[in-house]
């Protein structure tokens, strides 16, 4: 499997006009036909055996991963789903009415920490009424023009809006052309690609920085607790714990049937456990260092127990001030007295999702929204964003179409 | 005056033995009898190690005294006696309670290693540089272990020495009077300081349109690496750099590797190797012949096959009075049989080292 190549501007240029172009002829369809069309490229997408095979390569991921996650991206492509969203941010009705026409070409500029994020890129430009660029990052070249190539199966008009290209950071030619053209560009990325690429796009830009995620289980939770250890183990096995929305601290709060010490020893069996149905990948000398440096540091850590095995580190830790770990299946579990006292642990701005095992969230959600969380959901659930999700706490195509609205907090159940 | 612990006070001897030549010196010998006088009397590294069933009786090996890591020395009192000083990490986002300490109960052995390294990797040509030092004086930041090197370097090794970072950070216009002056004089000068320092040095020469000649035999030191870097700068362009601004070529330019927690330093093989000839010989980062480094599987903890990427973990017989062996949150690799190459830190690992010095406010 070859991604797409665009070795000049020229060429890029000429790839740009054509989506453009063929933009322009979807102008009287209804939306309706592009979310239904999206829907059937999605599910033939994810049944793309050459994509299964060659994709655990690419982004260092086993097999099984890959064959885990792939469904989870496709699904969030459901095109009941996507009607919802546009009646939702377009209005009553919008599902039935052609695309908005205020945005003509929207970047998309691509990490890979996780695989796919193509679809739901290319899902919202075309839902936006835009022509869209993807330029997909180094760990999957493949999943965007695997996904161009099943529209085009189903809607060759609508994968005609679509460009899908991959070259290696700092193209500088293409980048200028790619940047400068579009009317949205969509960065996501480290804070220094972020700073390299910000600068020099012409039209509006939004940044999806790194961010972590939490997870956190009340005293209710607790009463369920061997269910919510294995849904919190696999938000934090999934994708290799890569994401924004993977877990990288667990509260626990006191005084319910388990204490959360024991709830961490119970998360270290669930990850234990889920080695099995999705082995762990042999990481790069980087992640492996850094879970030894956790490790390490936290037997030296007052009030800290380490619970190491195959499956993963479960570090519990009595201060419950909020240091993320690193990649490869490591979670801190700290007590809380109370999850009221939650939001004031994240760190403003740097926390994406809440993964909740709790009775009434809804108490917490103004908090959290200051705090800049964008989505809670039941755990196990975390990976499993929907393409509503106000990433960043922006309504996914007002951010594209540039309307402005209120900071969003959604929560899911 | 504080009572020299006889151990300690031997291995001084036995390193100002080595640093004039008179004599080697065992290294497994010094390693276990150390090991032996740290788990007596290092209450928390003795805990640890029985934790893991390791005892003097059962080290027969110096690879295998067990390591702390460099978190333990945020957490502990990792001495074997009264310190007579106390050396503190530099980093600033998580506060000065994040900060490590190294309990140092006998600066002798400090000054005796840090005095012959410097000499024989900085100065093997015997030079005595005047020394322009872009750090702040001790009286600003006694807790800085960089800053009492360079005290003694200046004091014993240099000719006169100057401390050009005051409370407000470096302190360019009189940075660059010293410079011009030392130039125009013709005078070999030894400027040391964070690498961060010298990029501001850099851009003020830039902004300025300096382009100082230093005189004969001057060299730069520069350490830190890319920890509190205004704009990213790499190596091939530290050392471009330092030819543009400063007339000091690139085999004049002396990285140096330490840590708050040991008291021994590794140096670049640049100056070195040119005085003895070995001019083709790989940069790498040498060390003197008390302070041993393995590069080690992050899994398993043992030795990395050569060349390969590891955790560094270093073990200085300087910290007698600590401990010895301290697992880092660096990555590295060997170079050839007599070096290393520091190739990273661990991602996320808590930002810290003397890059961050300009960073801080000087004590008041």
């Amino acid at each position: 499997m070859t991604p797409p190549a665009i070795e000049t501007s020229a060429e890029l240029r000429a790839r740009i006009d054509a989506a453009m172009r063929a933009r322009t002829r979807l102008a009287t369809r209804p939306l309706g036909e592009t979310a239904a069309a999206l829907a059937a490229a999605a599910t033939a997408w994810r049944a793309n055996a050459e994509l299964i095979s060659a994709l655990p390569a690419v982004a260092r991921l086993d097999p099984t991963m890959v064959a885990a996650t792939l469904p989870l991206v496709a699904e969030a492509l459901d095109a009941d789903a996507m009607a919802a969203l546009v009646e939702s941010e377009l209005g009553t009705g919008a599902i039935t009415r052609p695309a908005p026409t205020e945005v003509a070409l929207v970047a998309h500029v691509l990490a890979s920490n996780v695989p796919a994020l193509a679809l739901p890129a290319i899902a919202l430009a075309c839902l936006a009424g835009a022509a869209v660029v993807v330029k997909s990052g180094r760990d999957d070249p493949l999943s965007a023009p695997a996904f161009q190539h099943a529209l085009a199966a189903v809607d060759p008009d609508l994968a005609a809006t679509v460009v899908t290209a991959y070259w290696p950071g700092g193209a500088s030619e293409l980048e200028e052309v790619l940047l400068g053209r579009a009317d949205v560009a969509v960065l996501t990325g480290s804070e220094p690609a972020l700073a390299a690429l910000a600068g020099r796009v012409g039209g509006r830009v939004l940044t999806h920085g790194p961010r972590a995620s939490v997870a956190a289980v009340g005293r209710d939770g607790l009463e369920k607790a061997e269910r919510v250890a294995h849904a919190v183990a696999l938000d934090v096995a999934l994708y290799e714990q890569r994401g924004c929305l993977s877990p990288r601290a667990v509260y626990v709060e006191s005084g319910g049937r388990l204490a959360p010490r024991d709830f961490a020893e119970r998360l270290a069996a669930a990850l234990a456990g889920i080695t099995e149905r999705l082995p762990p990948v042999s990481t790069a000398v980087e992640e492996r260092a850094a879970t030894r440096v956790l490790r390490e540091g936290s037997e030296w850590t007052p009030g800290t127990t380490v619970l190491s095995g195959p499956g993963g580190t479960v570090v519990y830790d009595e201060d419950p001030s909020f240091r993320p770990t690193l990649p490869a299946r490591s979670v801190r579990v700290h007590p809380i007295a109370s999850l009221a006292a939650l939001p004031a642990l994240l760190p403003a701005g740097h926390i994406e999702c809440l993964g909740l095992a709790a009775r009434d969230p809804c108490d917490l959600v103004p908090a959290l929204r200051e705090r800049g969380v964008s989505r809670l959901c039941p755990v196990g659930r975390m990976q499993r964003p929907p393409l509503a999700w106000p990433r960043g706490q922006h309504a996914p195509l007002a951010a594209l179409l540039g309307h402005s609205g209120a900071l969003r907090c959604t929560v899911e159940t | 005056m504080t009572d020299a612990l006889p151990l300690e006070a031997e291995l001084t001897a036995a390193i100002d033995a080595v640093a004039v030549g008179g004599a080697s010196l065992d290294f497994e010998t010094w390693a276990l009898r150390i090991f032996a006088h740290q788990f007596e009397r290092n209450e928390p590294y003795r805990t640890a190690c029985e934790r893991r069933g390791v005892t003097p009786a059962v080290v027969a090996r110096w690879e295998d005294v067990p390591p702390v890591p460099t978190a333990a020395f945020r957490h502990h009192e990792l001495t074997c006696g009264p310190p007579e000083v106390v050396f503190r990490t530099s980093g600033t986002t998580a506060g000065p309670a994040a900060r490590g300490a190294h309990l140092v109960p006998h600066l002798d052995l400090y000054r005796a290693s840090a005095l012959a390294a410097f000499r024989e990797f900085v100065l093997p040509d015997g030079a005595r540089p005047s020394c322009l030092f872009l750090v702040p004086a001790p009286v600003l930041r006694p807790d800085s272990s960089l800053v009492r090197m360079c005290a003694w370097v200046g004091e014993v090794l240099g000719g006169d020495h100057e401390w050009l970072v005051g409370e407000g950070g470096l302190e360019i216009e009189r940075t660059l009077q010293q410079l011009g002056e030392c130039a125009e004089r013709g005078e070999t000068v030894l400027l040391a300081g964070p690498t961060a320092a010298f990029v501001d040095l850099f851009d003020a020469c830039r902004t300025r349109g300096h382009a100082l000649r230093l005189g004969p035999g001057s060299r730069v030191m520069d350490t830190g690496g890319a920890k509190g870097l205004r704009r990213p700068l790499s190596r091939a362009g530290f050392f471009r750099e330092c030819w543009t601004h400063l007339g000091v070529a690139g085999y004049s330019c002396v990285n140096e590797y330490g840590m708050t927690e040991l008291c021994s330093q590794r140096y670049d093989s640049a100056l070195v190797d040119r005085f003895r000839g070995r001019n083709l010989a790989p940069r790498r980062l040498l060390a003197p012949p008390w302070l041993r480094t393995r590069v080690l599987d992050p899994d398993t903890l043992e030795p990395v096959p050569p060349g390969a990427t590891g955790l560094l973990c270093h073990h200085d017989l300087a910290n007698a009075g600590s401990v010895s062996v301290v697992l880092t949150e660096d990555l590295g690799r060997t170079v050839g049989d007599d070096g290393i190459e520091v190739v990273g830190r661990v991602a996320g690992a808590m930002p810290r080292g003397c890059g961050l010095l300009l960073a801080e406010g000087a004590p008041g």
